[in-house]
């Protein structure tokens, strides 16, 4: 095939064109501007360009990796017509629940972290037998297993962060487990980004290549014919939901190894960036329509953002007037798209 | 006709939608008090111009006139402000409102404390659709109401406007025929009160009843100006498709094989109430291998909710009676398992239940046989292309690149894409729903040579139809329904469409089905 798309391209592919082309890939157009505009406005330190020291490099992509991974699995649901609102709570419960597995229970790194991840994927998997068999509205579900995951995170750590130590003692996670926030290939590619970039690979790579893709998309793109031709569309959502907290899980270890703690707030609003990442990355929220990779460009487009504003030191609360300005941007963006 | 001043006059209309031409030099008039027929093909531009002439289409080249003087609207408002009032194909109406409520909004009766009126109300839109025939208690919501009813409501609406141009599009697509003879008796009404009128049907006996002149349309440009009464249907036909079209309907193939579904006295009840539906009340039927087996009835005579049971998309509930397929009991659960057995489906509305507009004409053309082209749950690429390729070269599909956005196909060829991917799933009974609705009549033929084609190789097909001479054509057999049960079934060999409609509609209690209760 010589497409050389972000999406399958059985789907849909847009006429061709360089509008068309700049249209498609606005996410991947709308990251190199953002860069080449940090590189402009990077302050500058003995004639080097901080923003592009492999140092600060590394560090944007280390930060976006947590926000990148959850929004991955945002991907798939918002791809069905679908949203989860609860993937910032399950961050937080397992975060709790790697801290107070390793540290109080005195578990060890493999059955811990499989643990963990179980948690996320059977609480994604109930959100989505909720709105696919009882027929609610995944805002509403999701929003139910936001407060539910949250509540679940304090009461497992009685509302304090669990600090993780490590050794061999009581009381100690095993040393294992903070490997997943050292950094590899010379010292130059945090743990973090590597599960991300491997989580980001092959969710493209699924979502080009499988039958389900296909169904996934058909469910977000009219539901009733998909249900009519076949699509087993229940059991697609509950796999989708299934996914997004596994993933969502996933994080949650990243983020309390990073953290050397979990902590019952942990991941607080995460599910807001994490839409933000998807809607710029040109996935449409009526469902059918999007891909993965603009998702990965929309995260690290967040990232770069949060790097050259805070490396210039604007005031943070400037900054949030920036991250919405570009995601309003973005989104006025894609209504200009052509339409066939 | 042609010496009285125009009330309408549109000259040298064109419009562009990217590289297609909806409309070229068009020229249109209409008098006062005349009923002007507009004919054409899907995508002739018929509804395009009435667009222009609505407000709703404001770029456009040329010029219209209303008694002589110049207009140009900026929107729907401005037209409705110059008394041209339309009805559009698709029901313009808010579900949740009572019908009183939908005919009155945005222009509701207030009373002397400025609340609204809602008896007043209640009362003029009661008069207004006893007006249009139809009995109707003004406070039910729209939703309720079957779809011709809900037409009828949009007429009544229309009509309350005081237009003096009115323009009916295919207004009697969901009416019965008694309601259509309302409706005709309406409109001589307007016509004598001076208001000119622009009908937009397919069904050409409708215009040789109603209109006084009607103009053809074809890839934007108007073909002929006649008058309905004299020229003949094949005439008609062939100005709007632009060659002669000798044979419609396939001669069925009288050689039929086993039984392949019998429907034993059929009943269900839902447990949840679903307002408009008639669900199977003792429904018996057979069809044969290589029978094209038609289903008659009026709207709401439970022709799609048969069709659903069958399929296994009927809301749950308790239900009497069996199904057999080739001999064997079945009770369908859903898509998946009817289609594992072998039963397909076509569904009655392709835009919002048969295809995902924005997806393209392979991805809609494989959706129900995606798995099997692929191992361990990848898609064989050229397998899927293979298979898609072939299915539009049997099907004739029109279109240019199989990666295209299906929504951007006619509505014949949208209709294939959806016979396509049934038929990639090899089915022995195929269940149709008004197959041929909205589909322009070269590409009905072609589905018609399809079915003849498909029953040749031994398939079951069930086809529910409002046409007459649709199903009198294509099938060999007809079940008429009434009321969710089966009343008669008649050979196509031996009756006509008249038999067909007495049995459909019942003996004498034409009017009361009308404005009864479901």
């Amino acid at each position: 095939m010589t497409d050389v798309q972000d999406k399958p391209a059985a789907i849909a592919e847009t006429g061709g064109g360089v509008v068309a082309t700049l249209f498609r890939f606005q996410s991947v157009f709308g990251l190199l501007a953002v860069f080449v505009a940090a590189i402009i406005f990077s302050p500058r330190r003995d004639g080097q360009i901080l923003f592009v020291s492999a140092d600060n490099l590394a560090n944007v992509v280390r930060a976006v990796s947590e926000i990148g991974i959850i929004a991955v699995g945002m991907t798939f649901v918002i791809l069905i017509g679908g949203i989860d609102l609860s993937v910032g709570a399950v961050l937080g419960l397992a975060a709790v629940g790697s801290a107070v597995l390793m540290v109080e229970s005195d578990w060890g790194f493999l059955p811990s972290v499989v643990v963990v991840l179980l948690i996320g994927l059977v609480f994604g998997a109930l959100q989505g037998m909720a709105t696919s068999m009882i027929g609610i509205q995944s805002f509403i579900v999701t929003l139910a297993g936001l407060q539910i995951a949250r509540g679940l995170a304090r009461i497992w750590s009685d509302g304090q962060g669990v600090a993780i130590a490590y050794g061999d003692g009581p009381d100690e996670a095993p040393e294992s487990f903070a490997i997943l926030g050292e950094r590899t290939f010379g010292g130059l590619v945090p743990i973090p980004v590597l599960i991300f970039a491997v989580v980001a690979i092959a969710a493209v790579v699924f979502l080009r290549v499988s039958a389900f893709s296909r169904h996934l998309y058909a469910v977000g793109g009219n539901e009733k014919a998909a249900r009519l031709s076949g699509v087993p569309v229940t059991r697609v959502k509950i796999a989708v939901f299934a996914v997004c907290g596994l993933l969502a899980a996933l994080a949650g270890i990243v983020h309390a190894v990073q953290l050397n703690q979990g902590s019952p707030n942990d991941g607080i609003g995460y599910e807001l960036d994490a839409i933000a990442a998807v809607v710029i990355g040109g996935t449409s929220l009526a469902g059918g329509r999007g891909s993965v990779a603009g998702t990965v460009a929309g995260a690290l487009l967040l990232g770069v953002l949060n790097n050259i504003l805070a490396l210039n030191n604007i005031d943070s609360n400037i900054q949030l007037l920036i991250k919405g300005l570009v995601i309003v941007a973005a989104a006025a963006l894609q209504r200009l798209r052509p339409t066939s | 006709m042609a010496e009285v001043a125009a009330l309408v006059r549109m000259a040298r209309i064109g419009k562009r939608y990217g590289g297609v031409r909806a409309c070229r030099e068009v020229d249109f008039s209409l008098g006062a008090g005349e009923v002007h027929a507009l004919l054409g093909e899907n995508g002739a531009g018929k509804s395009t111009l009435m667009k222009i002439l609505s407000g709703d289409v404001t770029d456009y080249d040329g010029e219209i006139r209303i008694n002589d003087e110049p207009v140009s609207f900026g929107g729907p408002t401005d037209a409705q402000a110059a008394g041209i009032a339309m009805i559009h194909q698709e029901l313009d109406l808010v579900p949740g409102l009572s019908v009183a409520d939908n005919i009155f909004l945005g222009r509701e009766l207030r009373t002397p404390w400025r609340t609204v009126d809602r008896r007043r109300m209640d009362r003029e839109a009661r008069a207004l659709l006893e007006r249009s025939g139809v009995r109707l208690d003004p406070r039910r919501p729209v939703g309720e109401l079957r779809v011709g009813e809900q037409q009828l409501v949009t007429i009544a609406k229309a009509i309350s406007l005081d237009a003096r141009v009115l323009i009916m599009d295919e207004p009697t697509s969901a009416l019965t025929t008694s309601e259509v003879e309302r409706l005709f008796v309406v409109i001589r009404e307007l016509r004598r009160a001076g208001v000119g009128i622009v009908y937009i049907s397919h069904r050409m006996e409708e215009i040789a009843q109603v209109a006084d002149r009607a103009t053809v349309l074809r890839n934007g440009e108007v073909v002929t100006s006649f008058d309905p009464r004299k020229l003949s249907t094949a005439e008609v036909v062939e100005a709007m498709v632009g060659r002669p079209v000798q044979t419609m309907f396939t001669t069925p193939d009288a050689a039929t094989g086993d039984e392949l579904l019998r429907v034993e006295d059929l009943a269900l009840t839902p447990r949840r109430h679903r307002p408009g539906r008639r669900d199977p009340a003792g429904i018996s039927l057979t069809v044969r291998a290589g029978e094209i087996v038609g289903l008659a009835g009026l709207l709401g005579a439970g022709r799609t909710e048969l069709l659903e049971t069958l399929y296994g998309v009927a809301p749950g509930g308790p239900r009497s009676g069996r199904i057999l397929l080739q001999g064997k009991e079945i009770r369908p659960r859903g898509p998946r398992d009817a289609l594992a057995r072998g039963i397909g489906f076509v569904p009655e509305d392709r835009r919002a239940s048969g295809l995902v507009l924005f997806h393209s004409i392979l991805a809609n053309t494989v959706l129900s046989s995606v798995p099997q082209y692929g191992r361990f749950g990848v898609v064989g690429r050229r397998r899927e292309r293979a298979a898609s390729v072939r299915m539009a070269d049997r099907l004739r599909l029109k279109f240019g690149r199989l990666q295209d956005e299906v929504g951007t196909l006619s509505g014949g060829n949208q209709q294939k894409v959806v016979f396509g991917r049934m038929l990639l799933t090899a089915p022995k009974l195929l269940l149709l729903d008004e197959p041929t609705r909205g589909v322009d009549i070269g590409a009905k033929a072609e589905i018609y040579r399809l079915l003849g084609e498909l029953a040749g190789q031994g398939l079951g097909v069930l086809l529910a139809s409002s046409e007459l001479p649709e199903l009198v054509g294509v099938c060999d057999r007809v079940v008429v329904l009434r009321d969710g049960r089966d009343v008669a079934s008649f050979s196509t060999a031996d009756s006509g469409e008249g038999d067909l409609l007495a049995a459909a509609m019942g003996e004498g209690a034409v009017f009361e089905q009308v404005g009864g209760p479901l």
